[in-house]
Protein backbone atom coordinates (compact mmCIF):
# COMPACT_ATOMS: atom_id res chain seq x y z
CA UNK A 1 0.00 0.00 0.00
CA UNK A 2 1.25 3.47 -0.91
CA UNK A 3 2.32 5.77 1.95
CA UNK A 4 1.14 9.37 2.08
CA UNK A 5 2.60 12.04 4.33
CA UNK A 6 0.82 15.25 5.25
CA UNK A 7 2.13 18.14 7.32
CA UNK A 8 -0.31 19.94 9.62
CA UNK A 9 -0.24 22.53 12.38
CA UNK A 10 -2.20 22.61 15.63
CA UNK A 11 -5.14 24.98 15.29
CA UNK A 12 -6.09 27.54 17.95
CA UNK A 13 -8.77 29.29 15.89
CA UNK A 14 -12.13 27.59 16.24
CA UNK A 15 -15.74 28.42 15.44
CA UNK A 16 -16.78 30.97 12.83
CA UNK A 17 -13.35 32.57 12.78
CA UNK A 18 -11.98 29.65 10.70
CA UNK A 19 -13.29 31.58 7.67
CA UNK A 20 -10.13 33.65 8.00
CA UNK A 21 -8.01 30.50 7.75
CA UNK A 22 -9.71 29.52 4.52
CA UNK A 23 -8.95 32.95 3.07
CA UNK A 24 -5.26 32.36 3.84
CA UNK A 25 -5.27 29.08 1.88
CA UNK A 26 -5.55 26.81 4.90
CA UNK A 27 -8.19 24.18 5.59
CA UNK A 28 -9.42 23.48 9.13
CA UNK A 29 -9.41 19.83 10.07
CA UNK A 30 -9.69 17.62 13.12
CA UNK A 31 -7.90 14.46 14.18
CA UNK A 32 -9.71 12.06 16.47
CA UNK A 33 -9.63 8.40 17.27
CA UNK A 34 -10.68 5.73 19.75
CA UNK A 35 -7.64 6.29 21.96
CA UNK A 36 -6.94 10.01 21.48
CA UNK A 37 -8.60 13.30 22.37
CA UNK A 38 -9.76 15.31 19.32
CA UNK A 39 -7.04 17.70 18.10
CA UNK A 40 -8.07 20.67 15.93
CA UNK A 41 -5.50 21.07 13.13
CA UNK A 42 -5.01 23.08 9.96
CA UNK A 43 -3.41 22.03 6.66
CA UNK A 44 -2.29 23.72 3.49
CA UNK A 45 -5.20 23.51 1.01
CA UNK A 46 -3.16 22.56 -2.07
CA UNK A 47 -1.20 19.86 -0.32
CA UNK A 48 -4.32 18.46 1.33
CA UNK A 49 -6.18 18.42 -1.98
CA UNK A 50 -3.31 16.57 -3.65
CA UNK A 51 -3.05 13.98 -0.86
CA UNK A 52 -6.81 13.41 -0.64
CA UNK A 53 -7.10 12.94 -4.41
CA UNK A 54 -4.52 10.16 -4.30
CA UNK A 55 -5.20 8.58 -0.91
CA UNK A 56 -9.01 8.70 -0.85
CA UNK A 57 -10.66 7.26 2.22
CA UNK A 58 -8.93 3.89 2.09
CA UNK A 59 -5.22 4.69 2.22
CA UNK A 60 -3.45 5.51 5.47
CA UNK A 61 -2.10 9.04 5.72
CA UNK A 62 0.90 9.72 7.94
CA UNK A 63 -0.01 12.97 9.68
CA UNK A 64 2.88 15.02 11.10
CA UNK A 65 1.46 17.69 13.42
CA UNK A 66 3.81 20.62 14.07
CA UNK A 67 7.12 19.52 15.50
CA UNK A 68 5.63 16.57 17.41
CA UNK A 69 7.88 13.55 17.09
CA UNK A 70 5.72 10.62 16.05
CA UNK A 71 3.64 10.86 12.87
CA UNK A 72 0.03 9.74 13.41
CA UNK A 73 -1.54 7.21 11.05
CA UNK A 74 -5.00 8.38 10.00
CA UNK A 75 -7.76 7.84 7.46
CA UNK A 76 -9.69 10.70 5.84
CA UNK A 77 -13.15 9.95 7.16
CA UNK A 78 -15.39 12.88 6.26
CA UNK A 79 -14.62 15.65 3.81
CA UNK A 80 -16.83 18.73 3.63
CA UNK A 81 -16.77 20.72 0.41
CA UNK A 82 -18.57 23.65 -1.12
CA UNK A 83 -21.41 22.17 -3.17
CA UNK A 84 -20.85 24.56 -6.10
CA UNK A 85 -17.11 25.16 -6.26
CA UNK A 86 -16.05 21.80 -4.75
CA UNK A 87 -13.56 23.66 -2.54
CA UNK A 88 -12.46 22.03 0.71
CA UNK A 89 -14.19 23.28 3.89
CA UNK A 90 -13.18 20.82 6.57
CA UNK A 91 -11.70 17.35 6.89
CA UNK A 92 -12.10 14.72 9.61
CA UNK A 93 -9.09 12.46 10.12
CA UNK A 94 -9.60 9.25 12.05
CA UNK A 95 -6.49 8.10 13.89
CA UNK A 96 -6.34 4.33 13.56
CA UNK A 97 -4.99 1.77 15.98
CA UNK A 98 -3.14 -0.74 13.82
CA UNK A 99 -4.40 -3.71 15.88
CA UNK A 100 -8.07 -2.64 15.85
CA UNK A 101 -10.46 -3.13 12.97
CA UNK A 102 -11.78 -0.04 11.17
CA UNK A 103 -14.90 0.52 9.11
CA UNK A 104 -14.63 2.48 5.89
CA UNK A 105 -16.25 2.87 2.49
CA UNK A 106 -14.47 1.27 -0.46
CA UNK A 107 -15.38 2.42 -3.95
CA UNK A 108 -16.61 0.03 -6.62
CA UNK A 109 -14.98 0.27 -10.04
CA UNK A 110 -16.96 -1.02 -12.98
CA UNK A 111 -15.14 -2.60 -15.91
CA UNK A 112 -16.55 -3.67 -19.26
CA UNK A 113 -20.00 -2.93 -20.63
CA UNK A 114 -22.97 -5.30 -20.84
CA UNK A 115 -23.60 -6.46 -24.45
CA UNK A 116 -27.26 -5.31 -24.35
CA UNK A 117 -26.17 -1.80 -23.37
CA UNK A 118 -23.70 -1.70 -26.24
CA UNK A 119 -26.51 -2.64 -28.64
CA UNK A 120 -28.79 0.08 -27.15
CA UNK A 121 -31.35 -2.52 -26.08
CA UNK A 122 -31.00 -1.85 -22.37
CA UNK A 123 -29.57 0.64 -19.92
CA UNK A 124 -27.21 0.13 -17.05
CA UNK A 125 -28.38 1.26 -13.62
CA UNK A 126 -25.70 1.53 -10.97
CA UNK A 127 -27.20 1.14 -7.53
CA UNK A 128 -24.19 2.14 -5.46
CA UNK A 129 -20.67 3.38 -5.88
CA UNK A 130 -19.16 2.15 -2.62
CA UNK A 131 -19.62 -0.51 0.05
CA UNK A 132 -18.79 -0.38 3.73
CA UNK A 133 -16.05 -2.80 4.77
CA UNK A 134 -14.40 -3.74 8.03
CA UNK A 135 -10.80 -4.87 8.39
CA UNK A 136 -7.48 -4.10 10.04
CA UNK A 137 -5.95 -0.82 8.81
CA UNK A 138 -3.04 -2.68 7.27
CA UNK A 139 -5.33 -4.86 5.14
CA UNK A 140 -7.44 -2.07 3.65
CA UNK A 141 -8.23 -2.36 -0.04
CA UNK A 142 -8.47 0.69 -2.28
CA UNK A 143 -11.31 -0.44 -4.56
CA UNK A 144 -13.39 -3.43 -5.65
CA UNK A 145 -13.53 -4.23 -9.36
CA UNK A 146 -16.77 -5.48 -10.88
CA UNK A 147 -16.89 -6.91 -14.40
CA UNK A 148 -20.13 -6.00 -16.18
CA UNK A 149 -19.37 -7.59 -19.55
CA UNK A 150 -21.21 -10.83 -18.73
CA UNK A 151 -24.37 -9.17 -17.42
CA UNK A 152 -27.52 -9.95 -19.46
CA UNK A 153 -30.84 -8.11 -19.69
CA UNK A 154 -32.75 -7.96 -16.36
CA UNK A 155 -29.76 -9.45 -14.57
CA UNK A 156 -28.16 -7.75 -11.58
CA UNK A 157 -25.01 -7.89 -9.49
CA UNK A 158 -25.63 -7.84 -5.74
CA UNK A 159 -23.32 -6.94 -2.88
CA UNK A 160 -23.04 -10.67 -1.99
CA UNK A 161 -21.48 -11.28 -5.44
CA UNK A 162 -18.54 -8.96 -4.75
CA UNK A 163 -15.18 -10.67 -4.24
CA UNK A 164 -12.89 -9.31 -1.51
CA UNK A 165 -9.85 -10.77 0.31
CA UNK A 166 -10.63 -13.10 3.25
CA UNK A 167 -9.45 -10.62 5.90
CA UNK A 168 -11.90 -7.98 4.68
CA UNK A 169 -15.59 -8.17 5.66
CA UNK A 170 -18.31 -6.37 3.73
CA UNK A 171 -20.84 -4.78 6.10
CA UNK A 172 -23.31 -3.53 3.49
CA UNK A 173 -26.43 -5.72 3.15
CA UNK A 174 -25.75 -8.55 0.69
CA UNK A 175 -29.14 -8.15 -1.02
CA UNK A 176 -28.49 -4.60 -2.17
CA UNK A 177 -28.13 -4.11 -5.93
CA UNK A 178 -24.75 -2.91 -7.17
CA UNK A 179 -25.60 -2.76 -10.87
CA UNK A 180 -28.54 -3.83 -12.98
CA UNK A 181 -29.24 -4.03 -16.69
CA UNK A 182 -32.78 -2.82 -17.38
CA UNK A 183 -34.66 -3.24 -20.64
CA UNK A 184 -35.51 0.03 -22.34
CA UNK A 185 -39.15 1.07 -22.18
CA UNK A 186 -41.04 3.00 -24.84
CA UNK A 187 -41.25 6.64 -23.82
CA UNK A 188 -44.12 7.75 -26.10
CA UNK A 189 -46.83 6.60 -23.68
CA UNK A 190 -45.14 8.52 -20.90
CA UNK A 191 -45.41 11.79 -22.88
CA UNK A 192 -49.14 11.27 -23.43
CA UNK A 193 -49.72 10.57 -19.76
CA UNK A 194 -48.16 13.89 -18.83
CA UNK A 195 -50.38 15.71 -21.36
CA UNK A 196 -53.46 14.22 -19.68
CA UNK A 197 -52.56 15.67 -16.28
CA UNK A 198 -55.30 17.83 -14.71
CA UNK A 199 -55.19 21.55 -15.39
CA UNK A 200 -53.78 24.00 -12.89
CA UNK A 201 -57.01 25.74 -11.91
CA UNK A 202 -58.93 22.52 -11.52
CA UNK A 203 -56.41 21.03 -9.11
CA UNK A 204 -56.21 24.19 -7.02
CA UNK A 205 -59.99 24.21 -6.64
CA UNK A 206 -59.83 20.53 -5.68
CA UNK A 207 -57.16 21.28 -3.15
CA UNK A 208 -59.35 23.96 -1.63
CA UNK A 209 -62.35 21.62 -1.29
CA UNK A 210 -60.22 18.91 0.18
CA UNK A 211 -58.72 21.28 2.65
CA UNK A 212 -62.15 22.11 4.05
CA UNK A 213 -62.88 18.41 4.50
CA UNK A 214 -59.57 17.42 5.95
CA UNK A 215 -58.61 20.29 8.21
CA UNK A 216 -55.29 19.65 9.82
CA UNK A 217 -54.10 17.20 7.21
CA UNK A 218 -50.38 17.00 6.88
CA UNK A 219 -48.60 18.99 4.23
CA UNK A 220 -47.52 17.07 1.19
CA UNK A 221 -43.86 16.24 1.32
CA UNK A 222 -41.68 16.93 -1.69
CA UNK A 223 -40.05 13.74 -2.86
CA UNK A 224 -37.75 13.29 -5.85
CA UNK A 225 -39.91 12.33 -8.79
CA UNK A 226 -38.63 9.40 -10.81
CA UNK A 227 -39.08 9.28 -14.51
CA UNK A 228 -38.00 6.97 -17.28
CA UNK A 229 -36.89 9.21 -20.07
CA UNK B 1 -47.40 19.56 -14.28
CA UNK B 2 -46.11 19.02 -10.77
CA UNK B 3 -48.14 20.32 -7.83
CA UNK B 4 -49.13 18.97 -4.41
CA UNK B 5 -52.19 16.73 -4.17
CA UNK B 6 -53.12 18.05 -0.74
CA UNK B 7 -51.91 21.04 1.22
CA UNK B 8 -52.23 22.07 4.83
CA UNK B 9 -52.59 25.77 4.03
CA UNK B 10 -54.02 27.18 0.82
CA UNK B 11 -51.77 30.27 0.68
CA UNK B 12 -48.23 30.82 1.92
CA UNK B 13 -45.98 33.70 2.89
CA UNK B 14 -43.29 34.69 0.41
CA UNK B 15 -40.36 33.91 2.70
CA UNK B 16 -36.67 34.58 2.00
CA UNK B 17 -34.15 32.81 -0.20
CA UNK B 18 -30.97 33.45 1.79
CA UNK B 19 -27.90 31.27 1.60
CA UNK B 20 -27.01 28.15 -0.28
CA UNK B 21 -28.80 24.81 -0.50
CA UNK B 22 -27.89 22.77 2.57
CA UNK B 23 -29.66 19.68 1.28
CA UNK B 24 -30.18 18.21 -2.16
CA UNK B 25 -26.84 19.63 -3.27
CA UNK B 26 -25.19 16.33 -4.23
CA UNK B 27 -25.95 13.86 -6.95
CA UNK B 28 -27.77 11.06 -5.16
CA UNK B 29 -29.45 8.89 -7.79
CA UNK B 30 -28.01 9.39 -11.27
CA UNK B 31 -24.60 9.93 -12.85
CA UNK B 32 -24.96 13.50 -14.09
CA UNK B 33 -27.00 16.44 -12.92
CA UNK B 34 -27.98 20.05 -13.40
CA UNK B 35 -27.12 22.31 -10.48
CA UNK B 36 -28.58 25.74 -9.72
CA UNK B 37 -26.09 28.59 -9.33
CA UNK B 38 -28.64 31.27 -8.35
CA UNK B 39 -31.69 31.42 -6.10
CA UNK B 40 -35.14 31.50 -7.69
CA UNK B 41 -38.76 30.48 -7.52
CA UNK B 42 -38.95 27.77 -10.16
CA UNK B 43 -42.48 27.34 -11.45
CA UNK B 44 -44.02 23.99 -12.28
CA UNK B 45 -44.22 25.13 -15.93
CA UNK B 46 -40.50 25.75 -16.06
CA UNK B 47 -39.74 22.39 -14.47
CA UNK B 48 -42.05 20.64 -16.91
CA UNK B 49 -40.59 22.46 -19.93
CA UNK B 50 -37.06 21.54 -18.86
CA UNK B 51 -38.09 17.94 -18.22
CA UNK B 52 -39.58 17.69 -21.70
CA UNK B 53 -36.45 19.14 -23.25
CA UNK B 54 -34.37 16.43 -21.55
CA UNK B 55 -36.73 13.57 -22.42
CA UNK B 56 -36.96 14.74 -26.03
CA UNK B 57 -33.19 14.84 -26.39
CA UNK B 58 -32.31 11.51 -24.77
CA UNK B 59 -35.27 9.81 -26.52
CA UNK B 60 -35.83 6.35 -25.09
CA UNK B 61 -32.64 5.89 -23.18
CA UNK B 62 -31.75 6.85 -19.63
CA UNK B 63 -33.54 7.48 -16.41
CA UNK B 64 -34.39 10.93 -15.13
CA UNK B 65 -34.92 12.21 -11.59
CA UNK B 66 -36.53 15.56 -10.79
CA UNK B 67 -35.03 16.71 -7.50
CA UNK B 68 -37.21 19.78 -6.91
CA UNK B 69 -40.94 19.88 -6.23
CA UNK B 70 -43.14 22.97 -6.57
CA UNK B 71 -44.93 22.90 -3.22
CA UNK B 72 -45.21 26.66 -2.60
CA UNK B 73 -48.40 28.40 -3.81
CA UNK B 74 -48.04 31.83 -5.41
CA UNK B 75 -51.09 34.08 -5.46
CA UNK B 76 -52.03 36.84 -7.90
CA UNK B 77 -54.85 39.35 -8.11
CA UNK B 78 -56.96 39.46 -11.28
CA UNK B 79 -56.18 42.17 -13.85
CA UNK B 80 -57.69 45.62 -13.35
CA UNK B 81 -58.58 44.99 -9.71
CA UNK B 82 -58.28 47.70 -7.08
CA UNK B 83 -55.79 47.09 -4.31
CA UNK B 84 -57.01 45.74 -0.99
CA UNK B 85 -59.72 43.23 -0.13
CA UNK B 86 -57.30 40.53 0.87
CA UNK B 87 -54.78 38.21 -0.72
CA UNK B 88 -55.34 37.07 -4.30
CA UNK B 89 -56.11 33.57 -5.54
CA UNK B 90 -53.52 30.85 -6.00
CA UNK B 91 -52.08 31.38 -9.48
CA UNK B 92 -49.29 28.83 -9.76
CA UNK B 93 -46.90 26.65 -7.78
CA UNK B 94 -43.19 27.15 -7.35
CA UNK B 95 -40.19 25.34 -5.89
CA UNK B 96 -37.83 27.48 -3.84
CA UNK B 97 -34.41 26.80 -5.34
CA UNK B 98 -31.19 27.98 -3.70
CA UNK B 99 -27.67 27.98 -5.18
CA UNK B 100 -26.17 24.50 -5.15
CA UNK B 101 -29.48 22.65 -5.46
CA UNK B 102 -29.52 19.73 -7.90
CA UNK B 103 -32.56 20.21 -10.14
CA UNK B 104 -32.34 17.16 -12.42
CA UNK B 105 -30.33 13.96 -12.39
CA UNK B 106 -29.89 11.53 -15.23
CA UNK B 107 -28.42 8.04 -15.57
CA UNK B 108 -28.01 5.47 -18.31
CA UNK B 109 -26.85 7.90 -21.02
CA UNK B 110 -23.43 8.95 -22.27
CA UNK B 111 -21.90 12.12 -20.90
CA UNK B 112 -22.20 14.05 -24.19
CA UNK B 113 -25.92 13.22 -24.46
CA UNK B 114 -26.51 14.14 -20.81
CA UNK B 115 -24.57 17.39 -21.20
CA UNK B 116 -26.56 18.41 -24.27
CA UNK B 117 -29.89 17.45 -22.64
CA UNK B 118 -29.05 19.52 -19.58
CA UNK B 119 -27.97 22.45 -21.77
CA UNK B 120 -31.33 22.38 -23.54
CA UNK B 121 -33.12 22.13 -20.20
CA UNK B 122 -31.15 25.04 -18.75
CA UNK B 123 -32.61 27.32 -21.43
CA UNK B 124 -36.08 26.65 -19.98
CA UNK B 125 -35.04 27.73 -16.50
CA UNK B 126 -34.87 31.27 -15.06
CA UNK B 127 -31.39 30.93 -13.52
CA UNK B 128 -27.79 30.13 -14.33
CA UNK B 129 -27.00 26.45 -13.90
CA UNK B 130 -24.04 24.13 -14.26
CA UNK B 131 -23.70 20.56 -15.46
CA UNK B 132 -22.03 18.30 -12.92
CA UNK B 133 -21.01 14.68 -12.73
CA UNK B 134 -21.14 12.50 -9.65
CA UNK B 135 -18.20 13.21 -7.34
CA UNK B 136 -16.33 10.95 -5.00
CA UNK B 137 -17.09 12.20 -1.45
CA UNK B 138 -13.48 11.96 -0.25
CA UNK B 139 -11.33 12.78 -3.26
CA UNK B 140 -13.83 15.22 -4.77
CA UNK B 141 -12.96 13.88 -8.19
CA UNK B 142 -15.56 13.20 -10.85
CA UNK B 143 -16.68 9.73 -11.82
CA UNK B 144 -17.38 8.35 -8.38
CA UNK B 145 -19.33 5.65 -10.17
Amino acid sequence: MEQFELRAEKRTIIGKRVKGLRREGLVPAVLYGPKTEPIPIQCDRRELQRILARAGGTNLISLRIGDDGEPKMALAREVQRDAITNELYHVDFYQVVMTEKVKTDVSIIFTGQPPAVQQNMAMLLQGMDSVEVECLPGNLIHSIEVDLSTLGIDEAIYVRDLRVPDDVTILTDGDEVVAKVQRLRVAVEEEEEVEAAPGEVEVIAKGRAEEAEEAGAEEEKAEPAEDTA
Amino acid sequence: MLMPKRVKHRKAHRGRMKGKAGRGNEIAFGEFGLQALEPCWMTSRQIEAARRAIVRHVKRSGKLWIRVFPDKPVTAKPAETRMGSGKGNVDHWVAVVKPGRIIFEIAGVKEEAAREAMRLASHKLPIKTQFIARRDPITGGEGGR
